[in-house]
């Protein structure tokens, strides 16, 4: 495998077929690790334990588990079902091993848009997350409802003050909502607990509608979209904060779901490369050069 | 008009926040083992006394002086522990706090995970949440005019229910083994569950400075988070109430009297009894106690 990928995966939602064939089919491409779904294991044909096996038997690293959806902000029997739900998902991300749960921002009318509520709930979904040895990564949906970019995840999460609560930065929906990488600077790169990426096609997506639409069916990998400038600034950026966590391919396409997973996985790590090699300029010393070292 | 409660709550600052729980020390360190009779051998070595059998579990509580030990040797609490079902494992801590049921309510409003008790008729419901790896944290609020032994145990014949401590011991506290980078999280759960705070780092007690101590909200018991060595993370990763450490004023009488009873020392260059504290060998695959030194 190509160390200068390491940090790359892949995100079984690109793939089409059982979790057994995605998870080959990553594996094969030259990833070490990959992003699983609830979905995942709560559809595989074998049950959910089994489907825990294969993925530890893989030998692919979870990168994070996805995603908890419409969380904070939710009062009496709506907050008590979705802690319930929360908490079937942990129990999911412990018993595979995984250290990140996913949780995007709420787009939820029935939830609260009070700041310190949302930030009490973000607290308690951190505290549940600990006796399990779960970091939660909280991301910015670019049509959630109260929070919809990462700086006021950022804000959320801070002053929410917890060690295992951190941001999920996507370059989608930053990209959607034409956020400027400048606040950035405002974040502690060791609170960002995982990085999603993925392109689009279009220029703009102005409407939430349009987001969610494009978001939900027609992403594609990093460099084969539009917004390649701004996707390698990303990188960049967040590298040179001192960024040293996974970047995940988030990547939903219904054209890749109908096409042999082998090759999307293919396109997928030719997206890495590029990163690596090109973007981030990780030099792979060349075998002589290793042995000289040696000496 | 105001209670007397209230009148003195707004003329002093009584420091309620600092212990939401009202806790008061501990009520109870439950051991698990599918061999109750070797690890009671053990606790009697160190000066527990056996004084009561539960109702309806092969459950046994040791007791000396203000501490009460209890071996489950209840086949479901053993499976629920999973991991190394042969060694003896700390399963649970009993808090004493104000209000049983308001601080298992304000743990759960605060992200604990709920842990259903499974009681007979006529026994007590003791509330309680996860705790590390396969452990619970009980709450208890019946320990001033009647104690939840007289519901759920029954004492054993003519055997001395108040058996007086061995060399003043008392509960010092607990050493918690957590994953690798995992302090940061464990100290924010002690503290946003219970009020539990960190001392600093230049304060230690006993011979075993590793870690981060904390401090309860009532100033009388501690936890002691030790992480895995750094060359050790991939191997030894496991997180685990590991073992219970009781103080003494007089710890090298102390040492001297439990070696008297059968009880060995680990003794070596870098940790050995001294006035300060010391450490038992392991017993049983991996019981142990370490004594630590308190102002008489």
């Amino acid at each position: 495998m190509n160390q200068s990928i390491a940090d790359f995966g892949m995100d079984t939602i690109s793939l089409g077929g059982g979790l057994d064939v995605k998870l080959k089919a990553i594996r094969e491409a030259g990833f070490s690790q990959v992003m699983l779904s609830a979905r995942d294991l709560v559809q595989h044909h074998g049950g959910v334990d089994e489907a825990i096996a294969i993925v530890r038997d893989s030998g692919l690293r979870p990168t994070g588990f996805q995603v908890l959806r419409d969380f904070e902000g939710l009062s009496g029997h709506l907050h008590d079902y979705k802690v319930d739900v929360a908490k079937s998902m942990m129990e999911m991300c412990a018993a595979l091993g995984c250290k990140v749960m996913l949780a995007c921002s709420s787009t939820s009318q029935h939830a609260t848009q009070d700041k310190e509520l949302l930030v009490k709930d973000l607290r308690k979904l951190a505290m549940l997350a600990v006796p399990l040895g779960i970091k939660v990564a909280y991301e910015g949906l670019s049509w959630g409802r109260t929070i919809n970019e990462y700086n006021t995840a950022w804000e959320l999460v801070e002053r929410a003050d917890c060690p295992n609560l951190g941001l999920g930065v996507d370059s989608f929906h930053i990209f959607a909502t034409n956020t400027s990488l400048e606040m950035l600077d405002e974040v502690d790169a060791s609170k960002i607990f995982l990085v999603q990426l993925a392109d689009f096609m279009w220029n703009e997506v102005r409407t939430n509608e349009e987001r969610i639409t494009t978001a939900r069916h027609f992403r594609v990998f990093p460099g084969e979209g539009v917004h390649s400038q701004q996707l390698a600034e990303l990188v960049l950026k967040l590298d040179q904060m001192g960024y040293t966590g996974d970047y995940s391919f988030e990547v939903f396409n219904d054209d890749y779901q109908a096409m042999p997973p082998a090759l999307v996985a293919r396109r997928a790590h030719r997206s890495a490369t590029w990163l690596a090699d090109e973007v981030l300029q990780r030099a792979t010393p060349l075998p002589s050069q290793m042995r000289l070292k040696a000496r | 008009m105001s209670s007397p409660e209230r009148l003195q709550s707004v003329r002093e600052n009584l420091g309620a926040a600092s212990n939401p729980l009202g806790m008061n020390g501990i009520e109870f360190i439950e051991f698990s083992t599918a061999k109750p009779q070797a690890l009671g051998q053990v606790l009697e070595q160190m000066g527990f006394r056996p004084v009561a059998r539960h109702r309806s579990r092969e459950v046994l509580l040791y007791r000396q002086g203000e501490m009460n030990v209890i071996i489950n040797a209840h086949p479901r609490g053993r499976t629920a522990l999973g991991g190394h079902k042969d060694v003896p494992q700390i399963a649970a801590i009993a808090l004493r706090v104000r209000d049983a049921a308001e601080a298992y309510q304000r743990a759960l409003d605060r992200g604990a995970w709920p842990i259903e008790s499974v009681v007979q008729p006529m026994e007590l419901h003791i509330p309680s949440i996860h705790g590390v790896g396969h452990s619970r944290i009980f709450f208890v609020d019946r320990y001033k005019e009647f104690s939840i032994y007289d519901v759920d145990f029954v004492p054993i014949p003519s055997v001395d229910q108040k058996p007086e401590p061995l060399c003043g011991f008392q509960f010092f506290g607990i050493v918690q083994y957590i994953g690798a980078e995992r302090l940061a999280d464990w100290t924010e759960f002690y503290s946003q569950l219970f009020g539990f705070e960190s001392v600093p780092d230049e304060q230690r007690f006993g011979i075993m400075p590793k870690g981060r101590v904390l401090r309860s909200p009532c100033g009388s018991f501690f936890l002691q988070l030790i992480e895995p060595e750094p060359d050790a993370w991939d191997v030894d990763n496991e997180e685990c109430l590991q073992r219970m450490a009781l103080s003494a004023p007089d710890v090298l009488g102390a040492v001297k009297q439990l070696q008297e009873r059968g009880i060995g020392f680990t003794e070596t260059a870098v940790v050995h009894s001294e006035h300060r504290g010391a450490l038992t060998n392991t017993y049983l695959g991996g019981v142990s106690f370490e004594l630590v030194h308190r102002d008489a």
